[in-house]
């Protein structure tokens, strides 16, 4: 007897298709940082003074997925060879698929707007901690390259 | 099969099964008007698109300031990134520099 409940292939394809579209939405949204609004902050004033935030924005994201059929079954009810070519109307004796995804997005201050009575400036920031990162190592590689020379020379 | 698997279900008829890198143009955000001056903030992104995945990076580049009837230009500089590259160039300089292949010559 064969499991009613069993999907089709072309339902399995249908369910797959829509898992897909879901994630093209998704894929979209991550895309929507590419605009303007995602890199200037509203403007927000004080003082005579009106800010504007500027950062660096990025984003990215993907998915995948799979699917898998068992064997054809025979109307007896057993699992066919994989040989045997399906026939239109045929339940699958098993199968398997999965949808995975993941995504990110990071913000980091590049400057500070500020429109007041003096005019427009535009002031940087300066992230500390990412220039002291780059600096111990590039002082660390350099140190690498000079022992192994200094090593090759006496060797 | 494939065409199924490389359709895109954004744009009917239409298949993306390719990577796709792209500098978007550079484009302008709302304008922020405080008294007589008027300033545009600009942007650029670089997008990428993969049949199963993107990347975005966005960064702000300059602001259209028009004041008194004069319209200027005003680059938005990104300190920490040219802090980072100069001394990545530093780094890479000297090591050149000291590398067996500069000796010789």
């Amino acid at each position: 007897m064969t499991d009613s409940k069993a999907p089709t292939l072309e339902e399995a394809v249908a369910l797959l298709d829509k898992a897909r579209e879901q994630a093209a939405t998704m894929l979209e949204t991550i895309f929507a940082a590419a605009q303007p609004g995602a890199v200037y902050g509203q403007p927000v004033g004080a003082d005579g003074y009106t800010v504007i935030t500027a950062a660096e924005v990025t984003s990215g994201g993907g998915f995948g997925m799979g699917m898998g059929l068992g064997p054809p079954s025979r109307p007896d009810g057993r699992a066919a060879p994989p040989a045997e070519a399906p026939q239109p109307e045929t339940r699958h004796t098993g199968g398997a698929g999965g949808l995975g995804g993941g995504g990110g997005a990071m913000g980091r201050p590049v400057a500070i707007i500020t429109i007041g009575p003096d005019g427009v400036k535009v002031k940087p920031v300066v992230d500390v901690t990412k220039v002291a990162l780059a600096g111990l190592t590039a002082w660390a590689s350099m140190l690498g390259l000079l022992r192994a020379r200094r090593r090759a020379r006496n060797r | 099969m494939a065409k199924d698997r490389c359709r895109d279900p954004h744009r009917e008829g239409r298949v993306r099964c390719r990577i796709e890198i792209a500098w978007a143009p550079e484009v302008s955000a709302a304008p922020v008007t405080v008294g007589d001056v008027t300033v545009t903030p600009r942007a650029r992104a670089l997008v990428v698109r993969l049949p199963q995945g993107g990347f975005v990076w966005n960064r702000p580049t300059a602001l259209t300031v028009q004041q008194a009837g004069a319209t200027r230009r005003v680059p938005v500089v990104d300190v920490t990134r040219l802090l980072q590259l100069g001394l990545l160039a530093l780094a890479a300089a000297l090591a050149a520099a000291r590398s067996p292949y500069a000796e010789r010559r």
